[in-house]
């Protein structure tokens, strides 16, 4: 069954790939400016190296066998030239997502450490004054526009008080040799005489772009572990559980929460998808070094190697994690691996 | 559960009366309605009522702070930008852009997102299964992401944004609508109309529809919410809206560059994005615990 | 419990205020606005780049003292110009030693074989250099420089002659620019021989006070101190430039002590700066202008009534408000007051729309046109807020019946897509790298300067430039002047450039920095720079 299962997930997550890396390859065609270009990140120099583009990409051929090209040079990590900077888009992204990667990481885990017990809090308190408060702050959090929010925290904690950096991952006075890429794992990996400060440091410029980057993953939780929760209390062996005189957290902690976390953790991987966008912004506001301000500022400078690039790994990335979650969701609960599709 | 009734008339009033009913009893949702109401008004006056023009400058009101200011004067209410433009009249016509625009991208996203998404449901086999793999792909990828990629082909500017918003909220309408209509399909009744020899279209139009639109209202709500912090996140990108285009989120990042000296520039448009997303939600809760108090009733 | 413990956490961590961090000792932090276009200045204008590059890595044969005017020996200790004018000779200083650095160990000081490879790859198409980054050399070749060498001979180890094809008496002081840095020999000679000549200007070799460690483009470049710099021990043990294009974010990291100093601040932060007791705002004068120029080989611009028209349909006073805050002084020439050579010119284009209105109608323009306007993306002195003043002009252009559009690229794509001439009009400037007045005419407005692409009015004018070769041929200064009153004239009446304003250069950094030097003629020399 489960076997099954994992089969279909995965036949599903290759097609998406595929279909994926088609849309990929159509965006070549679909942007501005040459083909080959678009592909290479050479700017159409001589003819010399136009004839090799061509050659390489297979652009004389028809489009299937072209895309099996783009495809092959793909897999071998071969994604061009940044029009902007010259450099492999390659060495670009993998620099570039690990920063993303970890601000969406830790943000996650603020938003799971917060969003979960204060759901549950919710729940077991509905209809009473702390419902109400929750019920306000996560609509407040829910409707406030990320970059606004981002402002007025820089405002606040950076510029009034000086408290917290502005920018970047670490004082760049701090030399981190790049290992992982996951800055505080390079921290504790490098054998620097400051190691202490500098991860200090990391963790000031981390503080606020992550509480940032946690306020609507950690409202939209809120509000659906909330959810599950009423859900399972209506249940009826809640009611058993209740009329035995097991007391009011004895149910919660006991009966409910561990039911009610079920659907709750397959959220959890969608949320993912919403913090990779939301990591875009705030990179911006944070000139966080990551893919998102990356990508949005390669689309300024129209430099589509990079935005084809930067949309590929991201959208693999999203989607993995997606489905990622859907198995993981699966394994928990046996009962959700009869629908066939998620729901909204 | 069946409760005792007084008056019989009680019981016939129509399911939109109830609903009614229940959403003017929750006050907050109910003050969301007129902040909403308020704004959609001020999304389609606003050219005309604006006491200045959207790029007209003052080059003796340079940065004024708002009237209540010691600094500030009577006629620059909200006081003026850096270009000496008055910001009051710019974040009224940022209501036609931001607010009204979302509500244009919402209604069309809506009418497309209908019709395909009761196709997908009436329709079954290998078509439908090939649909609905499709909008899992693109459901996993959030609106904003994908309204960036549109954009990114289409180049910036405010009418591609929209374009892009409606591209990128029509899989999770689908999604949401083929659900609805699949769950009524299966409903005893529809069952009962299908043996009484009623064919699709019948049943679509008197089964279906009546019992999903109180739904797809509240799907609107909440693609207007999403709409609205797109088109305003795209703009503060400098994706969406370009110079002079007033639109809350170009407004904000147009004036980045005062904030320390004008923090107001910075912090009015925000706010008026916030209240309107605010709104939004209050109004699409409320509805949607109407719609739920009415089940449970 | 488990929250308690985590705000305790957090407030023991956000306890320490970022005085306490220990990051500071560690060197300084300079907000830069752009990525540096390359690691040598020889074959760059940009002034973005050449701050970061040219005095914190290299030396130049000479320098100029920039309060007397006179020069000072740098590399070379004492130089003789013979009676022709025409053959000068450098002696050169002894003992000094090239960086050495992760991918280059020096094995002898510098000498008279650095001088002649640095100046031959500029003139000589046989060196294995020349054509290395496509083989422009802007500034050499906008001042026409690179035509002037007939050759530069060895001496001796220590003494190096250049015979010049004419005398010209701006060459010293083209010698003593950023742009004519020396280069090391022997590092090229290796990189010869490993066939891997592009990386001369990547990772470059000097002899400055700072050597190359880390370039991370859109993010910093990084510099450790030279530990064998030959005039004086440096006090930093790193320099860090943070590039940050957005001068608000450059200010608001200086206000959260991320950045000791922050590059070009935008006027309109004045007050808030100086409102800090930490932190210092300077207004040093400088030698620039900012200009709009018309591309003047593109229909309607090749009309000088229409440019004048344009010229006069603006509100400059507006401008000087809201762009400059008042801290420039409004253009009457194209040279700034400072400059020897000033003359106003009364013929000047002021703020007469109804004029501009008339002139566009003799021109045939009743209706008006659609032009574009590309505004720079960064802060210069010259220009603050290019795109502000775009705006700026147009609404003051709709008055008189012409739409513009505003066109921004990010600064390197900004610079090399107006090589290409695709303009109407580009709000840009110029800022001096030597007090000579013909780097203001030569390098923007002449014919070299227009095949090199760095001339973005695209105007060529053979009386102009003869007038400039006129002017550089003579040492008498009253001569000179004339020359260049004569220059500034045609500029205000061809107007191929409407002049706006000369602006004050404004530096802000922390009080803790000092030992910062700013010429009035361009860069910045980080050698002494100190923190306490």
């Amino acid at each position: 069954m489960l076997r099954q299962y994992l089969v279909r997930r995965l036949t599903l997550l290759f097609f998406m790939v595929l279909l994926l890396s088609l849309f990929t390859f159509t965006l070549s065609y679909l942007f501005p400016g040459d083909v080959s270009t678009n592909l290479s990140g050479i700017d159409s120099a001589g003819f010399n190296a136009n004839d090799q583009i061509t050659e390489k990409y297979k652009l004389n051929e028809n489009y299937l066998l072209q895309y099996f090209a783009f495809i092959q040079h793909i897999v071998n990590g071969d994604w061009g030239l940044s029009l902007a900077s010259g450099q492999p888009v390659f060495e670009h992204v993998k620099t570039l997502f690990p920063a993303t990667v970890e601000l969406a990481l830790y943000a996650l885990l603020i938003s799971i450490l917060i969003g979960i017990p204060t759901g549950v809090i919710a729940a077991a308190y509905h209809k009473k004054w702390q419902d109400h408060v929750i019920y306000t702050v996560t609509l407040f959090a829910y409707s406030t526009p990320v970059f606004w929010l981002a402002l007025i925290l820089i405002m606040a904690f950076c510029l009034q008080l000086g408290l917290l950096p502005m920018s970047g991952r670490i004082s760049l006075l701090f030399e981190v040799e790049h290992q992982t890429g996951f800055l505080l794992i390079d921290i504790l990996l490098s054998n620097n005489t400051y190691k202490q400060a500098a991860l200090i440091d990391a963790f000031h410029h981390l503080l606020l772009p992550s509480i940032v980057l946690a306020t609507y993953p950690t409202a939209v939780l809120v509000r659906f572990t909330k959810d599950a929760m009423l859900d399972v209390l209506d249940k009826s062996y809640i009611k058993s559980a209740r009329a035995k005189g097991l007391n009011h957290s004895q149910i919660i902690f006991h009966h409910a929460l561990r039911n009610a976390l079920l659907p709750v953790i397959s959220q959890i991987g969608l949320q993912f998808s919403t913090l990779i966008t939301l990591a875009m912004i705030t990179e911006v506001i944070f000139s966080w070094p990551g893919i998102g301000a990356w990508l949005i500022n390669s689309i300024y400078q129209r430099d589509f190697p990079a935005i084809m690039g930067g949309l590929l790994t991201v959208s693999l990335f999203v989607i993995i994690a997606t489905m990622i979650a859907d198995i993981l969701n699966t394994i928990l609960d046996p009962v959700s691996r009869n629908r066939s599709h998620g729901q909204v | 559960m069946a409760k005792f009734k007084l008056f019989n008339e009680d019981a016939n009033k129509s399911p939109l009366k109830h609903l009614w009913r229940h959403f003017k009893s929750n006050h907050s949702a109910l003050v969301g309605l007129w902040v909403f109401l308020l704004l959609a008004i001020l999304a389609i006056s606003a050219p005309l009522i604006a006491p200045y023009g959207v790029n007209e400058q003052n080059a003796q009101a340079l940065i004024l702070p708002p009237s209540w200011d010691d600094a500030g004067q009577v006629e620059f209410i909200l006081g003026t930008d850096g270009l000496g433009r008055d910001l009051l009249s710019r974040l009224m016509n940022g209501a036609t852009s931001t607010f009204g625009l979302a509500i244009l991208a919402a209604l069309l996203t809506t009418a497309i997102g209908v019709v395909l998404g009761v196709f997908a449901g009436l329709t079954r086999g290998v078509k439908s299964s090939v649909l609905n793999h499709l909008l899992d792909i693109t459901l996993a990828i959030p609106s904003l992401l994908l309204a960036i990629v549109i954009v990114a082909i289409l180049g910036p500017g405010l009418m591609n944004t929209v374009w892009a918003i409606i591209f990128a909220l029509l899989p999770q309408y689908i999604h949401s609508v083929r659900n609805l209509v699949a769950q009524e399909l299966s409903k005893d009744y529809i069952v009962a109309q299908r043996l009484d020899g009623a064919n699709k279209w019948q049943i679509l139009k008197t089964g279906i529809l009546p019992n999903i639109y109180e739904h797809i209202v509240v799907i609107f709500t909440m693609s207007l919410s999403t709409a609205v912090l797109d088109i305003a996140a795209l703009g503060f990108l400098q994706l969406g809206a370009q110079a002079p285009t007033a639109e809350w989120g170009a407004i904000l990042a147009e004036n980045l560059s005062l904030i320390y000296l004008a923090p107001w520039t910075v912090a009015l448009p925000g706010i008026l994005l916030f209240i309107a997303i605010l709104s939004t939600n209050l109004v699409g809760d409320g509805l949607r615990h109407a719609l739920q108090k009415r089940r449970a009733s | 419990m488990r929250t308690l413990s985590m705000l305790c956490v957090l407030f023991t961590l956000l306890a320490c205020s970022p005085a306490e961090r220990k990051a500071g000792n560690l060197g300084l932090v300079y907000c830069a606005e752009a990525n540096p276009a390359s690691f040598n200045p020889q074959i760059t204008t940009t002034g973005s780049t050449v701050d970061l590059i040219s005095a914190q890595l290299y030396n130049r044969l000479l320098s100029i003292d920039p309060v007397s005017g006179e020069f000072k020996p740098e590399l070379a200790t004492s130089w003789q110009t013979s009676d022709d004018g025409k053959k000068i000779t450098f002696t050169l200083r002894k003992d000094v030693l090239f960086h050495n650095t992760d991918y280059f160990t020096p094995t002898r000081a510098f000498n008279a074989d650095d001088v002649i490879f640095t100046f031959t790859r500029l003139f000589d198409v046989y060196n294995p250099f020349h054509f290395v980054s496509e083989g422009n050399y802007p500034y050499f070749q906008s001042t026409g420089l690179d035509q002037l060498f007939r050759s530069v001979e060895k001496v001796d180890d220590y003494q190096v002659t250049f015979e010049l094809f004419n005398a010209d008496s701006s060459f010293l002081s083209n010698m003593a620019t950023d742009f004519a840095v020396i280069l090391s020999e022997e590092y090229a000679q290796k990189l010869l021989n490993n066939d891997n000549l592009e990386q001369i200007d990547v990772k470059p070799v000097g002899t400055g006070p700072y050597q190359f460690k880390q370039f991370q483009r859109d993010v910093m470049v990084r510099y450790y101190r030279n530990e064998n710099y030959w005039q004086h021990p440096v006090a930093l043990k790193q320099l860090v430039f943070d590039i940050t294009p957005d001068s608000n974010t450059r200010i608001a990291k200086l206000l959260t002590k991320e950045c000791d100093i922050a590059a070009y601040p935008s006027n309109a932060q004045i007050p808030v700066l100086e409102a800090r007791e930490d932190l210092e705002v300077e207004m040093l004068a400088n030698l620039n202008v900012g200009y709009w120029a018309f591309n003047t080989q593109k229909p309607p611009f090749d009309n000088v009534a229409v440019r004048r028209a344009l010229a006069h349909a603006i509100d400059r006073n507006k401008i000087m408000q809201a762009v400059y805050f008042g801290n420039a002084t409004a253009a009457h020439s194209i040279l700034p007051p400072d400059s020897w050579a000033y003359q106003a010119q009364p013929n000047f284009p002021t703020y007469n729309p109804v004029l501009a209105k008339t002139l566009l109608e003799q021109a045939g323009f009743e209706d008006g046109f659609t032009m574009n306007i590309w505004a720079m993306p960064v802060s210069r002195i010259y220009n603050p807020n290019a795109r502000k003043m775009a705006k700026l002009i147009q609404s003051d252009l709709k008055k008189v019946g012409i739409t513009v559009n505003i066109i921004e690229y990010e600064w390197n794509t900004f610079l090399d897509k107006l090589t290409l001439h695709q303009h109407d009009s580009v709000l840009i400037g110029w800022a001096a790298d030597s007090p000579d007045p013909v780097n203001f005419l030569s390098p923007i407005l002449s014919c070299a300067a227009v095949f090199s692409g760095k001339n973005p009015s695209n105007w060529c004018n053979s009386e102009f430039d003869l007038v400039l070769t006129q002017a550089i041929d003579t040492n008498s200064i009253e001569q000179r002047k004339e020359h260049y009153y004569t220059a500034q004239q045609m500029i205000s009446q061809q107007l191929p450039l409407l002049p706006i304003a000369h602006g004050l250069r404004l530096q802000a950094k922390s009080n803790q920095v000092s030992g910062i030097n700013i010429p009035p003629f361009g860069g910045v020399q980080l050698a002494n720079a100190r923190k306490e």
